[in-house]
């Protein structure tokens, strides 16, 4: 790291490059969510209330466009209940009407009643706008660091720690 | 060029790009295992009751109580990359102006775990004891996926946002699975047929009535 501090022109062009893969990275994400038209495609499963489906640290990959059908029930999506921001992801067990206005109940499928008690007071079902999109696809464990980092963000300042040490071992 | 840490790296990028391209592959294997379901379900009972959604609600909502039987056949899902088939039988409706079937609400479902995911069930560990133990050495027994059901009782009793339901016409049961796998795309029942997989056979009972409200022999007497 030293050796960069002499070489001023080289540091500026270390920093670009890290700034670069960060852009990249975040474009990724973001072109990923446009495509998906879902504010956030990719996520983690938190509780155990979709077993034997979904353990937590599955990851799920998120479809929130109705190409060929209206979302359906038995299709098992992901919303946030109204005025809170923990992504819920249950399966969609009623549906009463169509289109946009439509009222869908949701359950967990580990759960022994059906979702309207975590709904916001005084509301019985949810639209198809409370719901940022349906699970298409599924990959297993791979997102158990995402909820050991949450849950112990010790672990955070320890792994940035290990990465730092690396760079500056590195340049010697 | 030849540092540990060079070399953990190269490792370790290699081993995520080998564990993708199995998933991948893992995954379209899916798309090869041809699907040939079949189900075959009936109502035995229906009736029309008043409740209230739960203890403390003052809301008084119709519910209708369903009983059916259902056979079915789903063993044909079932491949070394299914975790689980999540069958659920619901009840559709059409709403007075339309034919289309715009009202649905499940009224009965079941979990059938592959042998491979079965100590992943929330069954006690007796149950899950035995359970393991019958699976062993077997690649999936041909019986599951089997459902023979008679007189079954509906898990859920249903209503609808109105909390009106009792002589409704036009009423079907349909029989829906969803199979969820180890890695890859989770697929329903399909509307089309493509490859080898094809739409369940059957699947839809005969259209019912949901009869008048019940009324108790009590209050007749009064």
């Amino acid at each position: 790291m030293l050796s960069a501090l002499q070489n001023p022109r080289q540091a500026a062009a270390q920093i670009l490059n890290f700034g670069l893969i960060l852009s990249t990275a975040f474009m990724m994400w973001k072109g990923l969510s446009v495509i998906a038209d879902s504010p956030s495609p990719i996520v983690v499963v938190l509780s155990g209330s979709m077993e034997p489906a979904f353990q937590r640290g599955d990851l799920l990959f998120l479809w929130n466009r109705n190409w060929f059908e209206e979302t359906k029930v038995g299709e098992i999506v992901v919303y946030n209940v109204k005025g809170k921001d923990i992504p819920i992801v249950h399966r969609v067990v009623r549906k009463f009407g169509v289109g946009d206005e439509a009222k869908l109940l949701t359950k967990g499928d580990n759960n022994v009643a059906d979702d309207t008690e975590l709904y916001a007071r005084g509301q019985d079902y949810l639209e198809r706008k409370d719901i940022i999109g349906s699970v298409v696809a599924y990959i297993p464990f791979v997102g158990y660091v995402t909820i050991l980092l949450s849950e112990h963000p010790w672990l955070k300042t320890v792994m940035l720690g290990i990465m730092g040490l690396v760079v500056v071992l590195q340049r010697e | 060029m030849h540092s540990s840490i060079v070399r953990i790296q190269n490792v370790f990028g290699f081993f995520t790009t080998v564990a993708f391209v199995v998933a991948a592959l893992i995954a379209a294997s899916d798309l090869i295992a041809p699907r040939t379901p079949s189900a075959n379900v009936a109502v035995k009972d229906v009736q029309v009751v008043r409740g209230r959604p739960h203890y403390y609600s003052s809301k008084k909502e119709e519910y209708a109580v369903i009983k059916f039987s259902l056979s079915a056949d789903l063993s044909s899902l079932f491949t070394w990359n299914t975790k689980q088939i999540f069958v659920y039988v619901s009840a559709s409706w059409p709403n007075s102006t339309s034919t289309e079937l715009t009202n649905e609400a499940v009224i009965w479902d079941t979990i059938i775990t592959n042998p491979s995911a079965d100590h992943l069930q929330n069954i006690g560990p007796v149950a899950m004891k035995k359970l393991i133990r019958s699976a062993k050495g077997k690649s999936v027994d041909p019986s599951r996926g089997k459902i023979e059901l008679k007189n079954q009782k509906a898990k859920y009793q249903i209503t609808a946002p109105t909390g009106k339901v009792a002589e409704t016409d036009n009423v079907v049961l349909k029989v829906h699975y969803n199979v969820q796998p180890w890695v890859g795309i989770l697929t329903w029942t399909p509307q089309i047929e493509f490859g080898g997989w094809k739409k369940v056979k059957g699947g839809v009972s005969k259209v019912f009535k949901l009869p008048a409200l019940k009324v108790k022999k009590e209050e007749k007497k009064a």
